[in-house]
């Protein structure tokens, strides 16, 4: 059952830019040429950059490259929540304006110092932001080692934050696209109607992607040369760091463009000391089609649908190829059950970026919302049955199958949008996991959850002391009304965005919630026992801290 | 072409029985002749099969037994009828035909090929011959054997519907829409009919207007709903559109008219697979199979509903013979690294995996088929 809304209001409510104050608009640099960044972005991201417990919002824009010049000049967006439903633009004050031509965003502590840094992504040089804690941020790229160098010929998309070799670190992964720039920049001929598309990102050669080593110091070193991601060319869009083999170890799942995804296991250190990566995709039976075919593999999340313990990935594709609901096997090898989750049929013609498991309802089941919009904006002039905007679509988890209730969303699920990044957090820390979806040359969209009336929650925010300071790769279990469930701290997810690092455990109707544990992430790897917990509000759970603050 | 295959197995029964008539003037076979000309089919193969066990190598009785075991439907009874009497006249083109025929009707168009290509040599000027030949192509896919065939005929006078209609259908499948059009236009000269509207739907289904094609199609449709091939179109339209539950309608429904359908029993077995109910897939492919022996998209197709039940020895075995036959078969390879995988055969299944990235890498290095931009973008470095 899909709970119901108080007062009837619909289950997700679009709040207008002259509620919320985020009056800025993305700009896509759409030119005749229709060169390809301009229709890749833009990304969001729910983060508390001030650490006063309320989510703040980050828009990525795009800027000045070497094949557009901006008229006037452009910025990214940060807007501090006033935790009364407005935001206030705090963009030129906290230091972040721009990056170039701007993709996605991943926020995280990568220094543990307790405020949340940046990660931009870009077409031309990424950025890194470090948090000051003072409401401030400074461009660290090239002293982090993350300078245009270790960039060049790579076209960042999505990135996460996460502690591969469990040393209490914060490494980072970044998703390169394809080879894009004065030298390979193409047009892709004439349509139907004598025009240059956005071609189709097969004309382009694949790039690996990159894995950075968090030093400790503020520095960073390129870690995947010689492994297996850095032998896999891919041209990839989205990233989720996860356990698929529940072995303590994160590993990565990339959604690719038109080759096959990759799913790289994280073996653990080899003799040489080095972390091993086996990309295993095919053999897991997540790089292709059922009909062997890659895709076009854009946002991917993971989350465990069908309370099993073990975590289910999905990936989003364009139109006609549909998307894919991995269930996992338990054995590195996973089904695509889309087709009985009613998901393939609803996204036979849709194309879909910014995803993401959520229990929108807290009934404890993770629910699944899906942004969606066609790349080339003249799609709708030469076909009749795709759209350049498209729906979004919700899907409700009703004990382990989804079930398409995007009907039942509210006006905004009948409306249209050119939606990519999608990011997920309760912005009004009502307990209520929102959405905010960048869309690509437009206003961001901001809709508050009204759902699940009467059941109730407790909201969670792991703050690691030996482990990473975000407690990616965490095992939160809980038990409320007889019922035990887990959730794992996965890191990243959908596209070119990043989420509320808090996590909602869902209840129910369940009056108590029994206990909560925590089994953290390695090197700790400390289980901690919580009880006595309060319902409906925010606590924060320190490691090795019995008190709950 | 139902139709046209009827009166084609008319004409060829009748001639059998004058023939016959004529020669036999034994009780037996007279009798067995009055009751095939009375529409007496049983009685008539019970009198011939008595009088062949007395004059077993009498031909004409043969394929009079043929025909009248055709007209109840037992082409598989017919067809060893039909060859012993080829065997004792080689060299007699309304036998032949009449085994082509047969073999038609059970949608083994491979066969029917083989009789209709001695028949044609044998009378070239038969337009019958040369339609029925034509069709059994079409179905089969072989389309430039289509339009070798039918473009003499085309150049002659003609207000045959049936030489447009297969012409036009194998130009356009073969790419050449501009050709196939002259025949879609000469159809349509003749006032809209379904067959114009079946030829302007696939044209729109080739240059990928789905939509436009769905429309013709379903106009094609309300026209003449036992058109052959009129539903398998408008089900792929459909497909292509989102519109699956009323693709799957459609395939079914061409079935029901024209059970040898090729694409709706192929896209059916798709549809179902993409539901995951391989149970059902399974005979859709299999029947396409029959239809299209040897054909490498069924057998794919195949091989991956055995790999879906768990039968991965099956599904190996088919794998290995498709790549071994197409070596660039690139998502066979796929599936093959698949089944080795799950057989924990983890060498051979690198080595597919290989082969895969070798041929992947083969087709980028093959792009792309478009020009730089020139342009005057700024000189901002990336």
């Amino acid at each position: 059952m899909v709970r119901a809304t108080e007062g009837g209001a619909p289950l997700f409510q679009e709040i207008p830019a002259s509620a919320s104050g985020i009056t800025w608009v993305h700009e896509n640099a759409m030119s005749p040429n229709r060169y390809l960044p301009e229709t890749m972005g833009p990304g969001c991201a729910f983060f508390d950059y001030d650490n006063d417990g309320w989510m703040d919002i980050f828009l990525v824009n795009s800027g000045p490259s070497d094949f557009y010049t901006p008229p006037k000049p452009l910025r990214n967006a940060l807007y501090r929540n006033n935790r009364d439903g407005t935001f206030t633009d705090v963009t030129e004050k906290a230091g972040v304006v721009s990056a170039g031509f701007g993709m996605g965003v991943a926020a995280g502590d990568y220094d543990n110092d307790g405020f949340t840094d940046l990660f931009v992504t870009a077409y031309g040089p990424p950025a890194l932001y470090h948090n000051n804690g003072d409401g401030t941020f400074t461009d660290v790229s090239a002293r982090a080692g993350l300078g245009p160098d270790v960039f060049r010929g790579h076209w960042t998309t999505s990135a996460v934050w996460f502690d591969y070799d469990n040393d209490g670190k914060l490494d980072l992964f970044v998703c390169s696209f394809v080879e894009y720039g004065r030298e390979h920049m193409m047009m892709c001929g004439d349509n139907k109607l004598g025009h240059h598309f956005y071609c189709i990102p097969r004309v382009f050669k694949g790039t690996p992607s990159l894995l950075f080593h968090n030093n400790g110091d503020g520095t960073f070193t390129l870690a995947s040369q010689g492994t297996d991601i850095e032998k896999s060319l891919g041209k990839g869009l989205g990233v989720v760091a996860t356990d698929v083999n529940n072995d303590g170890r994160m590993d990565l799942f990339v959604a690719n463009d038109t080759v096959q995804n990759f799913l790289y296991m994280n073996r653990g250190k080899g003799p040489n000391g080095k972390t091993r990566w086996e990309e295993i995709g095919l053999a897991a039976e997540v790089g292709f089609s059922d009909n062997g075919q890659a895709r076009s593999g854009m946002g991917v999340d993971a989350g465990d649908i069908d309370g099993d313990g073990w975590q289910d990935l999905f990936v989003a594709n364009v139109d006609q190829e549909m998307f894919s609901l991995y269930r996992n096997n338990h054995n590195e090898d996973f089904t695509d059950v889309a087709p009985k989750n009613q998901i393939a049929g609803a996204t036979r013609l849709l194309s879909g970026w910014g995803l993401k498991f959520f229990d929108y309802d807290n009934d404890g089941w993770l629910d699944l919302i899906l942004a969606n919009g066609h790349p080339d904006d003249m799609i709708d002039q030469y076909s009749q049955q795709v759209r350049y905007r498209e729906p979004l679509l919700l899907f409700h988890n009703d004990g382990g199958r989804m079930r398409n209730v995007s009907s039942q969303g509210g006006p905004t699920f009948t409306r249209m949008f050119p939606a990519r990044g999608l990011a997920i957090g309760d912005f009004n820390n009502d307990g209520r996991p929102d959405i905010l979806i960048g869309n690509n040359g437009g206003a961001p969209l901001l809709l508050k959850n009204n759902a699940g009336a009467g059941n109730r929650w407790l909201g969670v925010r792991l703050v690691g002391v030996h482990s990473n300071r975000d407690a990616i790769g965490a095992r939160i279990t809980w038990s409320a009304g007889g019922v035990t469930r887990s959730r794992l701290r996965n890191a990243g997810g959908s596209y070119l965005s990043s989420h509320d690092p808090r996590e909602i455990l869902g209840v129910g109707q369940a009056e108590k919630i029994d206990w909560v544990e925590i089994t953290w992430p390695q090197p700790s790897g400390r289980k901690q026992r919580f009880a006595n917990l309060p319902l409906n509000r925010y606590v924060t759970m320190t490691e090795g801290k019995e008190t709950l603050s | 072409m139902q139709w046209l295959v009827t009166r084609i197995v008319f004409v060829a029964v009748l001639c059998g029985l004058t023939n016959a008539a004529n020669e036999s003037p034994e009780d037996l076979l007279r009798g067995a002749i009055t009751s095939q000309q009375s529409g007496d089919f049983d009685a008539a193969i019970r009198q011939y099969r008595e009088y062949l066990k007395l004059q077993p190598n009498d031909a004409r009785a043969l394929s009079n037994l043929g025909a009248a075991l055709v007209h109840v439907g037992r082409y598989e009874e017919a067809i060893p009828e039909y060859r012993k009497a080829m065997k004792l006249v080689p060299d007699m083109p309304a036998i032949a035909l009449n085994l082509a025929l047969a073999y038609y009707k059970m949608g083994q168009f491979q066969p029917a090929i083989e009789q209709l290509v001695k028949v044609h040599k044998a009378m070239p000027t038969s337009d019958q011959t040369t339609l029925l030949l034509a069709d059994c192509y079409l179905r089969l896919g072989r389309d430039k054997d289509v339009i070798a065939l039918l473009e003499p005929l085309a150049k002659r006078p003609t207000d045959s519907m049936a030489v447009d209609y297969m012409l036009g259908t194998a130009l356009i499948r073969d790419k050449q829409p501009d050709a196939g059009q002259i025949y879609v236009d000469r159809i349509l000269h003749n006032g809209g009919s379904a067959e114009a509207l079946l030829l302007m739907g696939m044209t729109k289904m080739m240059v990928a207007d789905f939509a436009g094609a769905r429309a013709d199609l379903e106009k094609a449709v309300q026209l003449n709903p036992n058109l052959p091939d009129v539903y398998s179109y408008y089900g792929s339209a459909l497909m292509k559109t989102g519109d699956t539950p009323h693709a799957a309608e459609a395939f079914r429904k061409e079935l029901e008219t024209n059970p040898n359908d090729f694409n709706a029993h192929m896209y059916l077995g798709v549809l179902f697979k993409e539901d995951q109910d391989y149970a059902h897939a399974l005979p859709h492919f299999e029947r396409a199979l029959e239809l299209r022996p040897g054909d490498e998209a069924v057998r794919y197709q195949l091989a991956t509903v055995h790999m879906a039940n768990g039968n991965l020895d099956q599904a190996r075995r088919e794998l290995e013979s498709i790549v071994k036959q197409s070596p660039d078969f690139t998502e066979a390879h796929v599936t093959l690294a698949t089944v080795y995988y799950k057989m924990k055969r983890k060498l051979d299944g690198d080595r597919e995996r290989a082969i895969v990235q070798r041929l992947n890498a083969a087709a980028q290095a093959k792009q792309p088929g478009v020009k730089e931009v020139q342009s005057g973008a700024s000189a901002i470095q990336q």
